[in-house]
């Protein structure tokens, strides 16, 4: 492939457009004749719903509809997505009388303007038989499950590499050998993308003398299971549902399945037998869509007298709800970090009385490298040893856990070229050793992180145009990440035609199936998608394999109106049947085991944190990241994202949590004004670069996954900076101005 | 929401009469920043408001005279910030206005309004399921019990401990504001200091003005002390959040570093704008030095009570305190 014709890499295709309003989101949809509606939710946190009086609101003028469980007959649950449904969650609210965490939906209300229904659903009065609840880990009635044992499916398996338990009893009374044995606790957070969770649905004929087609316009990350999950809620055919999801507004993970409003939407809508809109307001968000679980992690990790590290045992506790079994894997990555022999990974959920949890950027990963490369941390302090060296000296080309190699892992290079960008060499070890002009004390810290190269089946479509136009298709969603610029940038630089002449589309299942875009895996798989449909589209086009194509002439050549092409590709060695997944909006991601290979993005990040004097302010002036995530697919939006998240790594290890009152269940600071979100005046310079050498296995342009691994150990490196400066260490995050007064 | 009546009368004298016209629960709309807020939360639910916001009357500011300063009640919070006469002799004001709410609120609200501001606290936001006797008197209060790291450690009683969430009032409070209100039974002039309520028993009457009284304007004596003042404001995040714990301090010091004025107030860890004037004349006769500051803070502190989460705001209130008569100091005439 070409890459001299590529447009400058400061190109964001859709930059202009989001800065002027004009970008269209999934609920700026207005269909003529639309209604609006709004949910009433319940203000217990368990028990059952005796009485629903929905006179009242019926009764104000302007409603249409009210919708409980006692009419919504002709919904049924999803499913959820990890047990072989569509959903954050089995539980579909309007289906029962349970009542299972507060703010769960117990009413939608249609009425002509979003106030009549915002009132309407504030008079909707219930009564309810309360039960005690259980909603942090340590709660009475809180239930812990050994996940292997209760989801017996190999990718949720403990890991488990030669003997570390035998390892670390021999090195407790090893002379020279040194022990760690900490607990790490994260609180449960929330992702707050911009755009919050809604839904338009409208209903059309057909005209086929079939059923009515439903069209959902919504913001997704993963339109096929919005799609055949509404299909199977209301028992029409999946070919009788669209879904429309140009652009999302951030998802972060709280997008990337089937919600439960999208159903309910859709049968009001039918019902009023016009389009309805919901978007669910930002505290009914916290409440009704998935989060960042709490954890407890307890990490043993042995090294010998030199630092070569031997053993380490990973437990962790993750937060689940009580009626669906939300899977961790943090031990993955943990398992992979460094060149340990010995592992032993163990996952127990813990069941209590929440919405079910789910994936928040770098779901398991974050949490999981805050308390690994804390506990490294604290194994370098022990030792006497810098904690680059030590990362250096642990490294390795071999998967520890498989024996199989990395398809590539620069970690090393990661970690040398950010200690010298970031002067390392100039920090003295010994805490609190170091100060600023001002009298701020001085920390700085390192962590690490991976992530998993996962990719996922992709449909693509190139359509050459007389005009020389080229618009490519990909089944995939552009949720801010870059996608769409990606593309224009991948059938540019291949053509050698200018970027202006490439119109990407994303996120419609009208064109294509959808698969999930999540776990970094969305631009590995589309530009390798794009790239089968490049070769097919240059056969076509009669065209040699490689260079420039004035494809104009090309087109003409062929005496065609236009060159259409389709390629589907999926990660190496996955089955055929995965694009039956595929096609049937269900996840099917292969990695990061991968036939003969592992494949893993890596990221080391140094963080310098100041606390000031007198009040202990803690201020993170300067971040250094440098990432290996292959080669790097388009400068600006991969400089974004790395930027974004170190960000939200800052954020979550200084502010972030979602505050539980157990007396009451649900969240408490259930706001953007009371959730503390980093502000651009709590971040300072973010230095950051790339290997940007290409992965050599993964797919054929060498790409690996940038934007979870982006966050993966930044929390770690900050905690990690705050016991240089202080000599404290934080084991609890978030660490707040009181933990250092 | 529910419905409710808009007026917008052209005159403050108007607005008083449509007011009254309007019924006993009618309220005064300025920047709508607190009141539309909690209306959208279900917390206020007046049947009609009275909208004053555009009125000219309340919109002059005047910090060019010699005795005192002038704010009318409806001059923007984003436009007073900026006003360069308190950005060079009173810091302390223009810094607690730029420090409030985010840009965009700076720009809606009105520094009458926002004496007004009501409480952040989660359980009186939050509505069902939580009890709060300044939402629904008698009810309880679900914050004594529960997550209280934001509540108040002054000032607080065993039915409230709501913290108060402005900033603008602290700072006025520590230079002797008064304001000017306007009723159905006339006109009268309120220091600051006594227009707010500690809860008490009572957590639900928040100020002293009578039903129908509107604020005109807010006069500050001048003083060339405030020449030498902060508003530090300490937060979880450094914009758009509340006060853990913020100080208003201004000093004049004499040739030799003597303090000869001192002023000093908290925000975010009293139910209400708290004047620590013991504080103050702890200060007045002595040098300013880290010790002597500290021993201000301590007590502007004394007597404070902690709850379940928040006793770490008194050690950072008077660590507030003590570098906010820091700042002052370098800021002061000699």
């Amino acid at each position: 492939m070409s890459t001299e014709t590529a447009p400058p890499s400061t190109v964001r295709v859709d930059a202009r457009d989001k800065v002027t309003g004009t970008l269209r989101y999934g609920t700026d949809r207005v269909p003529p004749g639309m209604l609006h509606a709004a949910l009433a939710v319940a203000t217990v946190a368990k028990g059952r719903l005796v009485h629903l009086d929905t006179e009242a609101a019926a009764a104000l003028p302007g409603v249409h509809l009210v919708l409980t469980h006692a009419d919504a007959d002709e919904l049924t649950s999803g499913g959820f997505l990890l047990g072989g449904g569509y959903g954050f969650q089995s539980f579909q609210p309007l289906t029962g009388d349970r009542i299972a965490y507060r703010g769960q939906p117990i009413a939608l209300v249609v009425a002509d303007t979003l106030h009549v229904a915002t009132e309407a659903a504030a008079l909707v009065r219930a009564e309810y038989e309360s039960e005690p609840g259980a909603f942090t880990l340590d709660a009475p009635g809180a239930e812990a499950l050994v996940q292997s044992e209760a989801i017996p499916l190999p990718m949720f398996a403990d890991v488990v590499a030669g003997d570390a338990d035998g390892v670390l009893a021999e090195a407790a009374t090893r002379p020279g050998a040194v022990v760690i044995d900490a607990v790490y606790d994260h609180p449960a957070q929330h992702q707050n993308p911009m755009e919050l969770i809604g839904t338009v649905a409208e209903w059309r004929s057909a005209g086929d003398g079939g059923a009515d087609i439903l069209t959902v316009h919504e913001g997704t990350q993963n339109a096929g299971a919005v799609q055949h999950g509404v299909a199977t809620q209301l028992g029409i055919d999946a070919d009788r549902v669209e879904v429309i999801s140009p652009s999302v507004g951030g998802g972060f993970g709280q997008k990337n399945s089937l919600q439960p409003q999208t159903a309910l939407v859709a049968i009001a809508a039918r019902r009023v037998g016009r389009p309805v809109k919901l978007v669910v307001p930002r505290t009914q968000v916290f409440h009704d869509s998935s989060f960042r679980p709490a954890t407890r992690q307890h990490i043993r990790l042995a090294a010998d007298g030199t630092g070569r590290m031997l053993a380490a045992v990973h437990e962790v506790d993750q937060q689940t709800s009580r009626h669906d079994l939300f899977p961790g894997t943090h031990t993955e990555i943990t398992s992979r970090l460094y060149g340990i022999p010995n592992y032993r990974g163990l996952q127990r959920l813990v069941r209590t009385d929440v919405q079910t949890p789910g994936y928040m950027r770098a779901p398991y990963e974050h949490s999981a490298a805050f308390a690994f490369e804390s506990a490294v941390d604290e194994l370098a302090v022990a030792l006497g040893q810098d904690p680059v060296e030590l990362r250096l000296a642990n490294d390795t080309d071999t998967d520890p856990v498989s024996g199989e190699p990395f398809s590539s892992r620069h970690l090393a290079e990661c970690l040398r070229r950010g200690a010298e960008r970031f002067g390392w060499a100039r920090r003295t070890p010994e805490p609190g050793s170091m100060r600023a002009d001002d009298g701020s004390r001085v920390g700085w810290g390192v962590a690490v992180g991976c992530y998993p190269g996962m990719a996922a089946p992709t449909a693509a479509r190139v359509c050459a145009e007389p005009s020389g136009a080229v618009r490519v298709e990909v089944g995939a969603h552009e949720m801010g990440q870059g996608l769409r610029t990606a593309m224009v940038r991948t059938v540019a630089a291949d053509l050698g035609i200018p970027a202006g002449d490439v119109t990407p589309a994303v996120g419609d299942t009208r064109a294509l199936p959808h698969h999930l875009t999540a776990g970094s895996w969305g631009t590995a798989g589309a530009l390798p998608a794009i790239a089968l449909a490049l070769a097919e589209l240059r056969t076509a086009l009669k065209v040699p394999e490689q260079g420039p194509v004035d494809v104009a002439a090309a087109v003409a050549a062929t005496g065609r109106d236009s060159v259409e092409v389709e390629a589907v590709y999926t990660a190496p060695g996955q089955p055929p049947q995965v694009l039956d997944r595929l096609r049937a909006g269900l996840p099917a991601p292969g990695g990061p085991e991968h036939p003969g290979f592992v494949t893993f993005s890596w990221v080391a990040h140094f963080v310098e944190v100041r606390i000031e004097p007198t009040i202990h302010r803690i201020r993170v002036p300067r971040v250094v990241s440098v990432a290996d995530c292959g080669r790097v697919a388009s400068p600006t939006t991969a400089g974004s994202q790395l930027r974004g998240g170190v960000v939200w790594g800052i954020s979550a290890a200084l502010r972030e949590s979602s505050e539980v009152d157990p007396r009451f269940g649900g969240f408490l600071n259930a706001s953007l004004e009371e959730y503390p979100i980093a502000v651009n005046a709590d971040i300072g310079e973010i230095d950051v670069d790339f290997i940007d050498t290409p992965d050599p296995m993964l797919n054929s342009l060498g790409v690996k996954g940038l934007g979870e691994v982006s966050m993966v150990g930044v929390a770690g490196a900050v905690a990690n900076a705050v016991h240089h400066a202080t000599g404290r260490r934080f084991r609890r995050l978030p660490i707040h101005l009181e933990d250092v007064l | 929401m529910r419905p409710f009546a808009y007026a917008a009368p052209a005159s403050v004298p108007e607005a008083l009469d449509a007011l009254v016209a309007a019924g006993p629960d009618a309220r005064f709309l300025a920047g709508g920043t607190t009141l539309y807020d909690l209306m959208k939360l279900g917390v206020e639910a007046p049947p009609a408001v009275v909208d004053v916001h555009r009125l000219p009357e309340l919109a002059v500011v005047d910090t060019a005279g010699p005795d005192e300063l002038v704010f009318g009640a409806g001059a923007r919070m984003a436009d007073v910030a900026e006003d360069p006469v308190l950005l060079r002799d009173y810091p302390m004001l223009a810094e607690s206005l730029a420090k409030a709410a985010s840009q965009q609120l700076r720009t809606m609200a009105t520094v009458g309004g926002n004496l007004l501001q009501r409480t952040r606290c989660s359980y009186f936001r939050g509505g069902a399921p939580f009890a709060c006797n300044k939402r629904e008197p008698g009810s309880g209060c679900s914050a004594l019990e529960g997550i209280d790291r934001a509540h108040a450690v002054l000032g607080t009683s065993d039915s409230c401990i709501a913290t108060y969430a402005g900033d603008w009032a602290v700072a006025l409070i520590a230079l002797d504001a008064v304001v000017d209100v306007l009723g159905p039974d006339g006109a009268r002039t309120v220091a600051l200091a006594d227009l707010h309520h500690e809860p008490g028993s009572h957590p639900e009457r928040e100020t002293t003005l009578a039903a129908g009284e509107l604020i005109l304007r807010i006069r500050v004596p001048t003083t060339r002390t405030a020449r030498g003042s902060t508003y530090h404001k300490i937060r979880d995040r450094e914009s758009y959040a509340f006060a853990l714990a913020s100080a208003a301090t201004a000093v004049a010091l004499d040739a030799d570093g003597v303090v000869t004025d001192a002023r000093i107030a908290l925000g975010g860890v009293a139910t209400r704008p708290w004047r620590a004037a013991a504080a103050e004349r702890t200060l007045v006769g002595a040098p300013l030095t880290v010790d002597t500051a500290r021993r201000a803070g301590e007590a502007a502190l004394a007597g404070a009570r902690p709850g379940r989460h928040n006793g770490f705001k008194i050690e950072l209130a008077v660590r507030t305190v003590t570098d906010a008569l820091r700042i002052a100091g370098e800021r002061a005439v000699q």
